[in-house]
């Protein structure tokens, strides 16, 4: 089993910090300390535009496609503290040709800029059904903005302010409306929106336990209902899966979460070592594989498979490396990793380089 | 500036601080090294800031700096991977390892952001606790590791200084070099803290597009030669 290299997308001039992947189209964005943005077509493997225009003052550091809509969205979070959402010209999208056409750049269209961060915005998620943009920054906030099918109007409906450091990242269940927060603080939350109050956000757990700087964090695919559960990923080189406790687990006879705000949360799995430093980036696919990247310049994917307990006699899970890359970007840092369809997983280095691998099972 | 925060710093004659005379000078090198070395000097010596803002109508703004490489090593040039390795292999041949004196070279002589002596003078940066990782494998990742030494425990300069030590190696060392820069224990009141901000790299990064801060890091730089 092999992370076998397909193609590197070039272009940008320095660091390239993030990358996102359309959920249905075959689009790729990436940013960069080079202040742009680049969107390219996955299958064709071309440069479909580059996002520019002068928008940010400062490095790109966020980039995430909307999930939802006719025609494809994406936002920018910048070091200059805004957000800035591009759209697609809905007529011009029936034209299957002009996305391979590398020249014309006014095709993607500025639609808004959000302000209101005191400082670098450090990343931006969309919620899955487009309804909520989330961005977090240097300012300790967590903003959820809510927003239309046009894009046009984006309200600040809360601002959590849990966290006592940096918010680094922000990530939104695939299915539900919760959200994960990872900061500077060493610590990861978990908010859950109220069922009364469509605009509050409750922050229901607090993972503890890293030593060092949470980076990113990504929830397990699934409804969200039965199981839930996300992977994130530190400073101290370690990769954790933590899991929701439900009444079934939760043995100790606590009161049933729906009765108080508190959800009870464990270390479910850490992860085999693999990483010598920090690590950067995590994602969980919808396969259920996990992959992480970090700045010793590895990537690894890690695969959950059954094992006997010789004790209980039940069955547990234990995670075991499928793959790993050294040296995936050269000597330099990866900064981010997703997956997209079919196995394949993309990275983003301080080369300024986008990966596209492939994983051979 | 106002009250200095330290107004009585111990200080070190310039004759005190090592050099590479001392080490070199019992060593004998063939020409061909020497000439390497001096090449490398040469370029060392370009690398003031100071030059390059005084130049500043070249350069819309600092980002757009492009500074030579310490060494010939031709990974900053954003290419694709197998062009690198390529330049890589072709270039092994005759690269030496980076020592610490070097690196010492480089940050001793960056300039007290309150005093008008060098980071070598204030014994801010020491040789001795220079600690570099250099594979004989270009290809491979190489560490530096400083320890500093605030002048008082208190300094709340540090940060500043440690991030000024950050962004000259940053700018001279090839890439293949991940800088640790920490307190040395018990130098400071809030080492932790200290340390953690100075080893983040989006802290660092958005602290380099900061345009106060890089004047007044360029200031330090001045006294580089």
């Amino acid at each position: 089993m092999a992370l076998q290299l397909q193609h590197t997308f070039t272009g940008h001039t320095d660091k390239c910090w993030s990358i996102s992947v359309h959920k249905t189209l075959p689009l790729l964005a990436s940013v960069s300390s080079d202040k742009t943005c680049r969107i390219y077509n996955t299958n064709t493997r071309k440069l479909v535009s580059i996002l520019d225009e002068n928008t940010h003052t400062k490095t790109m550091r966020s980039v995430a496609f909307k999930p939802t809509g006719d025609f494809p969205s994406l936002a920018i979070g910048s070091f200059d503290s805004t957000i800035s959402i591009w759209g697609k010209d809905s007529d011009d999208f029936t034209d299957e040709e002009s996305m391979n056409n590398t020249n014309n750049n006014n095709e993607w269209m500025l639609l808004a800029i959000l302000e209101g961060h005191e400082n670098e915005v450090k990343c931006v998620d969309w919620s899955f059904d487009g309804t909520y943009l989330a961005s977090c920054s240097r300012d300790k906030s967590i903003w959820i903005w809510e927003t239309d099918e046009t894009n046009e109007e984006f309200e600040c409906i809360n601002v959590i302010q849990e966290h006592d450091q940096d918010v680094k990242y922000v990530d939104w269940h695939p299915a539900r409306n919760v959200l994960s927060s990872c900061s500077y603080d060493d610590t990861c939350r978990v908010y859950k929106q109220d069922e009364y109050d469509e605009d509050d956000w409750t922050c229901v757990c607090n993972l503890t336990g890293a030593q060092g700087t949470v980076w990113c964090s990504d929830f397990e695919d699934g409804d969200g209902q039965s199981s839930l559960r996300l992977v994130n990923c530190s400073d101290d080189s370690k990769v954790r899966v933590w899991k929701k406790l439900t009444g079934k687990d939760n043995e100790n006879g606590a009161l049933p979460s729906t009765l108080k705000d508190e959800e009870e949360w464990e270390l479910d799995s850490l992860l085999p070592s693999v990483h010598e430093s920090s690590v950067y980036g995590v994602a969980w696919s919808s396969n259920g594989l996990i992959a992480s990247c970090g700045s010793d310049g590895k990537i690894a994917v890690y695969k959950e498979q059954a094992k006997l307990n010789s004790y209980s006699n039940k069955q547990e899970s234990e995670w075991v490396v499928l793959a790993t890359v050294s040296l995936a970007h050269g000597v330099y840092e990866i900064n981010c990793v997703k997956w997209g369809a079919d196995n394949q997983l993309f990275t983003a280095g301080d080369d300024g380089n986008v990966k596209l691998w492939k994983l051979d099972i | 500036m106002s009250d200095p925060i330290n107004a009585n710093p111990t200080v070190l004659d310039v004759s005190q601080l090592p050099t590479r005379g001392e080490t070199l000078g019992k060593a004998s090198k063939s020409n061909a090294e020497e000439t390497e070395e001096s090449l490398i000097y040469s370029n060392l010596f370009n690398f003031s800031l100071l030059s390059t803002v005084a130049d500043k109508s070249h350069y819309n703004d600092y980002n757009d700096l492009l500074l030579p490489e310490l060494t010939d090593d031709d990974l900053s040039s954003l290419s694709s991977a197998d062009d690198v390795e390529e330049t890589e292999q072709r270039s092994v041949s005759h690269l030496e390892a980076i020592d610490p004196q070097e690196i010492y070279d480089l940050i001793a002589t960056i300039c007290d952001p309150e005093h008008p002596l060098t980071l070598g003078q204030l014994g801010v940066v020491n040789l001795a606790d220079i600690k570099v990782t250099d594979p004989t494998d270009k290809t491979q990742i190489a560490e530096v590791l400083i320890r500093i030494t605030p002048t008082i425990t208190h300094c709340s300069l540090a940060t500043l200084i440690g991030l000024g030590i950050r962004v000259r190696l940053d700018r001279c060392l090839p890439q293949r070099f991940r800088i640790v820069i920490l307190l040395k224990e018990g130098s400071h009141q809030s080492e932790n803290q200290v340390n953690k901000q100075l080893n983040d790299k989006e802290r660092v990064s958005a602290a380099c597009e900061n345009e106060q801060l890089l004047k007044v890091i360029s200031h330090m730089f001045s006294t580089c030669q």
